[in-house]
């Protein structure tokens, strides 16, 4: 986590949770407070430094002691620990960051090999004599993790350009949340077999229904967008086709069915794009949905999302309505399993019958897991979603 | 007195067990070093005035015992006769021929030394008072292998007759009766010489037992031994107050083995511990947190809190020991060499060189009590070893401890002649994870005294044969 302000000053005085820092993650910002209060003697850090678990942020001098230890932060960002180990050194590129080898069934020489290549020897398992962990292991392991898993795709590098040839160009470095959001779908591009099945959904009672009332929610200061009538409808498609509310687990035997349906929302930032996660969307009314979707877009611009605000979606939604375009294919959000795009709604000639009446129609684009999910049940899934979002009394019910 | 200056990619400071394995690492791995001792000799107090010394002159002790013992069954010798300074000629022979043979090694290398006293003028500079001037000496890296002095406490009068463990090795007066202040390891070794050359003992120690640390039934045993040799062992006792008279140092004694009134002595040697040296260095110049101890604090790669200045051995934090010291050393010097290496060990042993000699390495039983852990032990008394009754010391014990969960080998402690040679399988055995079955299983050689080993492995599975345990689990 990269410092990015610093709130308090040598003499000020702090009490017990009183945010002291601002840390920058990927993909979230967070003020970290202190577990004591006293008076602060000593900054430890300055911006721009990289903090982990138990890098000293400052000292306070606590009422009551003559000589306060040296403290700080909170729970999971800092502890109070004597020798200073941080000194932005506390992120190193590698596999993985090692970890102290602790109890794991490994000879000395394996471990030092294990900390140098950075390899956590917790994940790694043993073929030697009674599973121990032995040097072919640790190799085996890297070999498997380099290669993303599989054989590898044998991917040459990168070309060099040097794009000056052609003409004037500007250097900027990619955001934090830019760089996170390319790891995360590669990721989820090369290790998830995707598949988008389209279809367009008859939206034009929803529509009457939202003009109708959406002076209520703009009174009560939010906005009632057709995201909110979206995300019930998923909720309900995803009750009918249980199957896109799973994950596979880490080693692919199982498939977890989620009980509950939080759904991820892809908003756009000056920084790059976030999924902030709405918990409990089949228990919230589109009011409701609405009002808590304002609150955390605004948070999400204003860079106060933590980490927590992003964990634990089943789904996710990415809406480009308000942008254009009519359909896209949205890579799947792992580890869920399926993502739903939302492309702008375009009044439509529609036959009724022997009639021709326009309707006002919303384009769907449905990623899936093709491991998880077959295309029957992505049918059936969109054809659900599609009959519920032509059914507002079902919505806003 | 020209200044002159030198600039270095590593600089080391001190050049004990743990400096010059510091030193020497980096030389090997490319780094131009430049090695500041304050002494003439290079070896610290390990091999000038600590381990080595000590060991030469605890073997003489053990002749002059075993010959004495040998009397009780039928090879009867006279009298040893004692000549000093031949011992103390022998004994600083082979202090040379180590510390000359480091300096032989630093040159090979290519590691400058540079003897006085360093200390740091900025995050990049040390300043050396040599003999020849001030030396300035800059530096990339640095790494801080200063080490420890002998403890002192303010009521002891500066008299020549008080020694600490330095002062005791120039053996100056050993028909004497001296009083060793603290139970330690490096006072009873003190004591094991004095007492084989002819003085009468007396020992002094605040804690309820000896060497506190140990397990009580393993301390018991070097107890058991030298109570019957030496004149009073007074635990849970301190010394309040020393006078320097003519005649002796007369000692006053409180606490629940205090003698009735003051006690005369010929000599003192003070025994209560080490203090690390890290107020000597004008740390604060180049930014290094020292705590109010002297001991300054690094992390899993022996950095201090300034980024490019490391710090190794003693002055580091307990155990205070070269074998703790020398891995540490190595380690600082790969990590500036740029290898991603952590201290990782999951255990260092601890060796008395008594007699008999104590040994423990992991946890101790008293620690495992403590933390509450499901354990189990494998002890096997030396009394049923062929070796110790041929040796005739059967009064050793070999203790292990394993995890009741899965019979891991977790920690052991021996006493009994050659305790220290034995242990080092232990630590191996803890270091590979090895459970009871492993040692068990490994065969042994007969008769040795490292075979208590796999006997105790035995006691813990309940496959013993040369015990009958009749209550013991039965695989």
């Amino acid at each position: 986590m990269e410092v990015i302000e610093i709130l308090v000053k040598p003499g000020d005085t702090v009490q017990q949770e009183d945010s002291i820092v601002t840390l920058e993650g990927d993909k979230a910002t967070m003020e970290v407070p202190t577990t004591v209060g006293g008076v602060v003697k000593e900054i430890k850090i300055k911006v721009g430094d990289l903090v982990a678990e138990g890098s000293v942020i400052l000292t306070l001098e606590v009422e009551g002691e003559a000589k306060a230890p040296t403290n700080e932060a909170s729970k999971e960002e800092a502890k109070p620990q004597k020798p200073s180990k941080a000194n932005g050194r506390s992120t190193e590129a590698s596999v993985e960051v090692a970890a102290p080898s602790g109890d794991v069934y490994a000879s000395p020489g394996v471990r030092r090999l294990a900390h140098e290549l950075g390899v956590d020897l917790r994940n790694v398992g043993g073929t030697g004599p009674k599973n121990r962990i032995i040097k072919q292991d640790v190799f085996a392991y890297v070999k498997k993790r380099l290669s993303g898993g599989g054989d590898g795709l044998q991917i040459g590098p990168a070309r060099k350009v040097d794009f000056t040839k052609f003409g004037e160009v500007e250097t900027v470095p990619l955001s934090k949340i830019n760089k996170a959001t390319a790891v995360n779908v590669h990721r989820s591009w090369v290790t998830i077999p995707h598949v988008t099945q389209f279809d367009e959904a008859d939206t034009t009672d929803m529509e009457a229904f939202r003009q109708k009332n959406k002076k209520k929610a703009t009174d009560s200061g939010y906005k009632l967008t057709p995201l909110v009538f979206i995300m019930k409808a998923v909720v309900g498609a995803l009750k009918e086709v249980p199957r896109f509310n799973s994950s596979l687990d880490a080693n692919g035997d199982n498939l977890i069915y989620k009980k509950y349906f939080h759904l991820g929302i892809a908003v756009d930032t000056p920084d790059g794009l976030v999924v902030p996660v709405v918990k409990d969307v089949d228990k919230k009314d589109i009011y409701e949905l609405a009002k808590e979707l304002g609150e955390i877009s605004g948070k999400a611009r204003d860079k106060k999302l933590t980490p927590a605000d992003m964990a634990g979606s089943c789904f996710t939604i990415s809406s480009l309505g308000g942008i254009g375009g009519t359909a896209f294919t949205p890579i799947v959000n792992a580890p869920d399993v399926g993502i739903l795009g939302v492309s702008r709604s375009k009044v439509t000639p529609v036959y009724q019958g022997d009639k021709v009446v326009p309707r006002l129609m919303l384009p769907l684009s449905l990623s899936y897991d093709h491991r998880v999910i077959d295309g029957a049940a992505a049918a059936r899934f969109i054809v659900d979603l599609s009959a519920r979002l032509g059914d507002v009394k079902g919505l806003t019910k | 007195m020209t200044k002159e200056s030198i600039n270095a990619e590593v600089v080391v400071i001190g050049a004990g067990p743990g400096g010059y394995s510091a030193a020497f690492r980096a030389a090997d791995l490319g780094k131009q070093v430049v090695l500041v001792e304050r002494y003439a000799s290079l070896g610290g107090v390990c091999l000038n005035v600590g381990c080595i010394p000590s060991k030469a002159l605890l073997h003489a002790a053990k002749v002059i015992e075993d010959a004495k013992d040998m009397s009780k069954y039928g090879v009867t010798f006279g009298d040893p006769k004692i000549d000093i300074e031949k011992l103390l000629g022998w004994k600083q022979g082979i202090v040379d021929k180590l510390t000359g043979g480091l300096t032989a090694l630093a040159k090979r290398r290519n590691v400058q030394v540079v003897h006085g006293e360093g200390n740091f003028v900025s995050p990049n500079e040390l300043s050396v008072k040599s003999a020849d001037g001030d030396i300035a000496i800059t530096f990339e890296q640095a790494i801080i292998a200063a080490g420890s002095s002998p403890a002192q406490l303010p009521f002891i009068p500066d008299d020549p007759r008080v020694m600490d463990s330095t002062g005791a090795l120039l053996l100056e007066d050993v028909n004497c009766k001296m009083l060793v202040l603290g139970g330690g390891i490096i006072g009873l070794e003190m004591a094991t010489i004095y007492h084989s050359l002819g003085a009468n003992i007396d020992v002094v120690e605040f804690m309820e037992q000896l060497i506190p640390g140990v397990d009580k039934d393993i301390i018991k045993v070097l107890h058991k031994h030298i109570e019957a040799r030496y004149n009073n062992i007074m635990l849970g006792t301190r010394v309040t107050a020393v006078e320097a008279k003519k005649e002796g140092l007369l000692v006053t004694f409180e606490g629940e083995n205090a003698p009735g009134k003051p006690v005369l002595y010929d000599r003192i040697l003070v025994a209560v511990g080490r203090t690390p040296n890290g107020k000597s260095l004008d740390a604060e110049k180049a930014g290094i947190e020292v705590d109010e101890k002297g001991f300054i604090a690094v992390d899993n790669q022996q950095k201090t809190n300034v980024e490019h200045i490391y710090a190794i051995g003693d002055i580091v934090g307990q155990p205070m020991l070269a074998h703790k010291a020398m891995p540490e050393g190595r380690l600082a010097a790969e990590v500036i060499s740029g290898k991603r290496h952590y201290f990782d060990a999951k255990c260092i042993p601890s060796v008395s060189y008594t007699d008999p000699e104590l040994a423990w390495v992991g946890i101790t039983e008293t620690e495992a009590k403590d933390k509450g852990l499901d354990y189990g032990r494998g002890v096997f008394p030396w009394a049923a070893s062929g070796r110790a009754l041929g040796m005739a010391r059967t009064e050793g014990m070999t203790k292990l401890i394993f995890d009741n969960a899965d019979n891991k080998l977790i920690g052991a402690a021996i006493v009994g002649v050659n305790a220290g040679e034995l242990i080092g399988e232990m630590a191996l055995a803890i270091e590979m994870g090895c459970d009871a079955e492993d040692v068990a299983l490994t065969v042994h050689p007969h008769p040795t005294l490292s075979e208590t080993i796999m006997l105790s492995s035995e006691v813990f599975e309940g496959t013993i044969t040369d015990l009958y345990l009749p209550k013991r689990k039965k695989r």
